[in-house]
């Protein structure tokens, strides 16, 4: 099994290298470099400026000179200075911005874990009445509606006309932080991102919830006396939770990345947004280190899946 | 025993004993949601394939006597800013969202159930390099590689259909491999090895016809995610932009309050024709789901 | 009660203690805005070295020597309170302000040596380097007086100086200029003399002043100001409607949602900015000059004004649109598409480029620019000329036009738009031969032999009278030559919550600087 773990894991870095390696090359071809990007045009530098810029920022050496300076640094565990921020360090950028985008991520999904699995509960148990129907439907509604209309919409409604909400960030500008500044701020964006992910749990549920409700066993129960309630919650539902586990486990997968829409709209201060500032000002370093931590965040939700699939099918070697 | 009713005594043998594409082809008939969804979208892909024969607007032609005009006897629902009709924008942009969404399908679906088929039958190193390749594939950040493309290749068509399968295949990839994982343990498959089936053989006749469902299933609904994530694209800025039309783009308008409060012909029907058709598109997918589950009938 | 429990109402307690606290700075007065909003402001930028906009916020705490009245038509005393130029024009000496830094400190003649030498240094990055080139040495007279003396007059010296922020000799000078460009200093603990002062830089977040008791100007009427920096303009209006911010930069879209609305002030005024269609002289399908007269007539401008800018907006048939600055006979290349067509045949425009696409990147990425281009390329297609649009974000087109390795073909037209007043001088950056890089910005590489004639001979003249003639010839040989196919000036667009009393804002060209007087900016609740 440790030699299983250790491949995986040499594999693993092996394939942070390919990725940052595919990065670096990206990077490099898109058109403007982080001088081009500081540049306004309507007041540029002299090309002798620019290049004397370039030279303190390291950009003028070869692609390989670059790369391997980069990773050597990397592998040391430091990922250098933002370009576009003065003297602001990478990896300290990237962990300020991890929090609040997995607060978003992590409140959205609990939400929608509660949500998703009562209304499945629910759906099941009412099959076919008014009130399964009606919760398919809107939980259809849910996932066709794009995320951003679904954020727009519910900015306008909620902060900009009925003004319950604020419009946008993650704390009031200057005030001394508080709990309940933060929560106001979070309630709106984190509604919205759950309304997709509890459609998807709801179904799930249902569907799972409704197989386990005809199984032998739970009759049994039932003839023994046991009262509807304690068989729905105590018996049905720790087994039918099964499959939404696994597929909560992968949304979180994903949760690092960020949830850019919503934190596009709400200018919530996450990764997301991170990532798209940096492409902007051609941030090589932030660049990479993002990619380097939503890498290895990827890698170890798939490493775990994958235990998790020779878990529950003994037939399947993984390896 | 005789007193369970069992699959073969509920349907007497006499005349109706149907291939198992018939009856599924039976119970997705049978699905209200599903033929309400065949009812939305029908409609919506003949509209959007044969409007130049029937609008007189083109989707791109400009007149700035008549800008932001609401919904009038010439422009049934209103022209945006530069006095371009709203409807002709809609068509086309239907359009383009489809047609970006049904090649994107399809080359995911080629290059996820190649890999997954290579994968799962090529034996354990192949497995493993294979996979790795994969996990690399899915570790690329979304956000980054898209706003880099977007740098280099610029927005449009082609680069969006690039985009949109690159980020789509790997989840195929790894579906169709645990399915094949599981088939290649099972008699028929081993036997058919034991006999000297070569790979073409293997993914041709046994595991094409055995991964169909997941094939058919996971082409529907990325069918519609594929739609959402251009209409998303096309919103952030990347994907298709003006003056070219897509319902991604013509949503990104609302971004202003101007439009959003003062202008929502702009914006509605594209909204609104993005949920119907992804809704359409959904009851379809699950309507398919069901009718390949022979367990279906037994509700 | 058991432990467990215990531990769980105290938890419950310290959740609800904590829900309950009211920030406490609700008694202070703030003033929040997006001062960096807009293509005035430049989020992310505290280095008044190397900024080419932003001036609006950096003036809160930083001060020039000059700087422009709220109408940006004079230059009026900022740190200097008088200044005197000798007769022939070699020596500038500035008399001083009393006044004392953010720490406490006397700001003093050897302050403006400081940095004026600092921002000479090639090594500091400053953008004001070149423009300082005619001064040769700087003299400390007494801590009150300092005189610049030039190597040769410079009329536009002046004028640079405004943009020049005093800074602190002893603060800096223990720092090298090859450290100063990007220096974390800048963001966190810069010192200047403004009626602000610095408190800190929430990343991407906001910036919070502090009020400087000590200002010469008074006490500031309010506790502090905090510029909000926001993703993109709608974000910002948003905040702006919700109340939670008290002025913003508005596009010109997004003007009618806040006309006829008693709560909000719109400010408008004018840009300064020329925009126009720039011809690439390094590609040959602009040689001829029937050409460029034919796309002139071929755009009505007239229309796209009065429908996409909603009349906000001056045509301009050379680079200027001021009064004084336009000759008499002006070629008004009226909307003529029946004349395109004709001149694009004399000059043989099949065999030029017929109808095969031609890029034409922006920088601009608003929809209002959107539109406009749109316009105009359905325009231009009826004549023959068929342009394909490409909106680039600032990197890319920096990368494309401005590289030392760029290539011709790949901008071979360009919409965008540059400066031409208050100095009408700025234009020679732009168009003069003797500006093509790496020397300046001409990178269209526009060789107009009478063009830079005009320019330089305007430039050059001292006098004000004459040379506001100098800058007619400008206009007449631009209007002639056509190295640009010149639009129009806009006007932008603030809007101000009516809470702000005493709140001056204009949307100058970089943010300005302007005497804003934010001592005197108040808040009602």
């Amino acid at each position: 099994m440790l030699g299983f773990y250790l491949k995986r894991l040499a594999a693993g870095l092996m394939m942070l290298i390919a990725l940052s390696i595919m990065v670096f090359v990206l990077l490099r071809l898109a058109p403007g470099d982080p001088v081009d990007a500081y540049l306004n045009p309507l007041a540029p530098l002299s090309q002798a400026e620019m290049e004397a810029l370039r030279q303190r920022l390291g950009l003028d050496q070869p692609w390989l000179v670059q790369y391997l300076a980069w990773l050597r640094a990397a592998l040391g565990g430091d990922l250098g200075y933002s370009i576009d921020r003065a003297g602001v360090r990478v990896l300290p950028l990237l962990m300020e911005r991890t929090g609040p985008t997995l607060l978003l991520m992590l409140t959205g999904l609990a939400m929608a874990i509660v949500l998703g699995i009562a209304a499945g509960v629910v759906g099941a148990v009412k099959r076919n009445s008014a009130i399964d129907v009606g919760l398919g439907v809107l939980a259809f509604l849910a996932i066709s509606t794009p995320a951003f209309l679904n954020a727009l919409l519910g900015l306008y409604v909620f902060a900009v006309v009925l003004r319950w909400a604020p419009s946008g960030g993650m704390l009031t500008p200057g005030a001394p932080f508080s709990l309940s500044d933060l929560l106001t701020h979070l309630i709106l964006p984190a509604s919205l991102l759950a309304i997709v992910y509890s459609a998807l749990f709801m179904r799930y549920m249902r569907s799972s919830m409704i197989e386990v409700l005809n199984q032998d066993y739970l009759r049994t129960a039932r003839a023994k006396g046991v009262d509807e309630f304690t068989v729905i919650v105590r018996h049905a539902l720790r087994n039918a939770v099964l499959p939404v586990v696994t597929l909560i486990g992968s949304t979180i997968g994903v949760a690092i990345g960020g949830a850019i829409f919503i934190e596009s709209v709400f200018d919530w201060p996450g990764m997301g947004l991170l990532m798209v500032k940096a492409v902007e000002t051609r941030d090589y370093p932030v660049i990479m280190g993002a990619t380097l931590l939503v890498g290895i965040g990827v890698i170890l939700v798939n490493l775990l899946t994958d235990l998790a699939y020779g878990l529950v099918d003994p037939r399947i070697q993984v390896n | 025993m005789a007193d369970v009713p069992t699959a073969a005594s509920a349907f007497p043998l006499a005349g109706l004993s149907r291939s198992p594409l018939q009856r599924a082809l039976g119970r997705f008939f049978r699905n209200g949601a599903a033929i309400a969804g065949l009812l939305i979208l029908v409609p919506v892909l003949l509209a959007v394939l044969t409007y130049p024969l029937w609008w007189r607007y083109a989707p791109n032609s400009i007149d700035l006597r008549a800008l932001n005009s609401g919904p009038t006897a010439v422009h049934w629902l209103g022209t945006d800013g530069v006095g371009r009709d709203t409807l002709a924008r809609l068509l086309q942009g239907g359009r383009i969202s489809l047609l970006i969404a049904s090649v994107s399908v399809a080359i995911s679906l080629f290059v996820g159930f190649v890999v997954g088929a290579l994968a799962a039958f090529g034996g354990r190193a192949v497995d493993s390099m294979v996979m790795r390749f994969v996990d690399l594939a899915m570790t690329l950040p979304p956000v980054i590689l898209l706003l880099v493309l977007a740098s280099i290749t610029g927005t449009g068509i082609l680069p969006t259909i690039f985009v949109i399968s690159l980020l789509s295949w790997p989840v195929l990839s790894r579906m169709v491999r645990a399915r094949l994982l599981e088939l290649r343990e099972r008699d028929f498959v081993v036997a058919s090895r034991a006999f000297g089936a070569g790979l073409g053989h293997l993914l041709f006749r046994h595991a094409l016809p055995n991964s169909l469902d997941i094939l058919v299933v996971y082409a529907s609904l990325q069918f519609a995610n594929a739609i959402l994530l251009e209409a998303g694209l096309s919103f952030l800025g990347m994907g298709i932009v003006p003056p070219e039309a897509s319902w991604g783009n013509m949503l990104r308008a609302a971004r202003s309050t101007v439009v959003l409060e003062l202008h929502p012909m702009q914006w509605m029907p594209a909204g609104a024709a993005l949920v119907a058709t992804v809704l359409a598109i959904n009851f379809i997918g699950d309507g398919l789901r069901d009718a390949f589950d022979p367990r279906t009938d037994l509700e | 009660m058991t432990m467990r429990a215990y531990r769980k109402a105290a938890i419950c307690a310290a959740l609800l203690a904590g829900t309950m606290m009211t920030p406490a700075f609700a008694q202070t007065k703030t003033i929040t805005g997006g001062f960096d909003v807009g293509p005035g402001g430049l989020q992310g930028n505290f280095n008044p070295m190397t900024a080419p906009a932003g001036y609006t916020w950096l003036s809160t705490y930083f001060a020039p020597l000059v700087t422009y009245d709220a109408g940006l038509t004079k230059l009026v005393p900022a740190l200097a309170t008088s200044w005197e130029i000798s007769a022939d024009k070699l020596s500038y000496a500035f008399k001083l302000a009393e006044e004392t830094w953010h720490d406490g400190l006397k700001f003093t003649a050897a302050d403006v040596k400081f940095t004026i030498e600092l921002n000479k240094n090639p090594k500091a990055a400053s953008l004001l380097s070149a423009r300082l080139a005619a001064v040769d040495s700087v003299e400390v007279k007494d801590p009150r007086t300092v005189v610049v003396k030039l190597s040769r007059p410079d009329n536009a010296l002046i004028v640079s100086l405004t943009k020049m922020m005093i800074l602190p000799a002893h603060a800096l000078a223990g720092i090298a200029p090859e450290d100063m460009a990007k220096n974390a200093m800048w963001s966190t603990k810069p010192i200047g003399t403004g009626p602000f002062k610095f408190v800190r830089y929430e990343t991407d977040r906001f910036v919070e002043l502090a009020a400087n008791e000590t200002y010469r100007g008074g006490k500031p009427k309010v506790d502090r100001l905090i510029n909000r920096y926001f993703a993109n303009a709608a974000t910002a209006i948003s905040a702006l409607r919700a109340g939670e911010i008290q002025f913003t930069y508005v596009e010109s879209d997004d003007v009618p949602t806040f006309k006829g609305n008693k709560d909000y002030t719109i400010i408008e005024g004018a840009s300064y900015v020329a925009n126009y269609i720039g011809f690439n002289n390094q590609v040959p399908l602009w040689s001829d000059i029937r050409v460029r007269q034919a796309v002139m007539h071929a755009i009505d401008r007239n229309a796209i004004i009065d429908s996409l800018y909603k009349g906000a907006a001056k045509k301009a048939d050379c680079g200027y649109v001021e009064g004084s600055l336009i000759p008499k006979s002006l070629d008004e290349y009226a909307y003529d598409p029946a004349k395109a067509t004709r001149l694009l045949k004399e000059a043989g425009w099949d065999k030029i480029n017929g109808t095969k696409p031609i890029s034409w990147i922006t920088y601009y990425n608003n929809p209002l620019t959107a539109n406009v281009m749109a316009a105009i390329q359905s325009m231009l297609a009826q004549v023959g000329i068929n342009v394909v649009p490409r909106a680039l974000d600032a990197a890319g087109y920096n990368g494309i036009v401005m590289s030392r390795t760029s290539n011709p073909a790949d901008f071979p037209l360009v919409y965008a738009g540059l400066q031409n007043g208050p100095d009408p001088g700025t234009l020679n950056l732009g168009l003069n031969e003797s500006q093509i890089p790496p020397v300046g910005q001409n990178f269209l590489q526009i060789r107009i032999p009478e063009l830079n004639a005009a320019l330089d001979a305007a430039v050059a003249e001292t006098d004000q009278a004459k040379a506001t003639t100098k800058y007619q010839d400008v206009c007449a040989v631009m209007n002639k030559t056509l190295p640009w196919g010149t639009m129009w000036v806009a006007n932008r667009y603030g809007v101000a919550s009516v809470k702000l009393r005493d709140f001056a804002w204009t949307p100058a060209p970089g943010g300005g600087p302007f005497a804003a007087a934010p001592e005197k900016w108040s808040i009602v609740p």
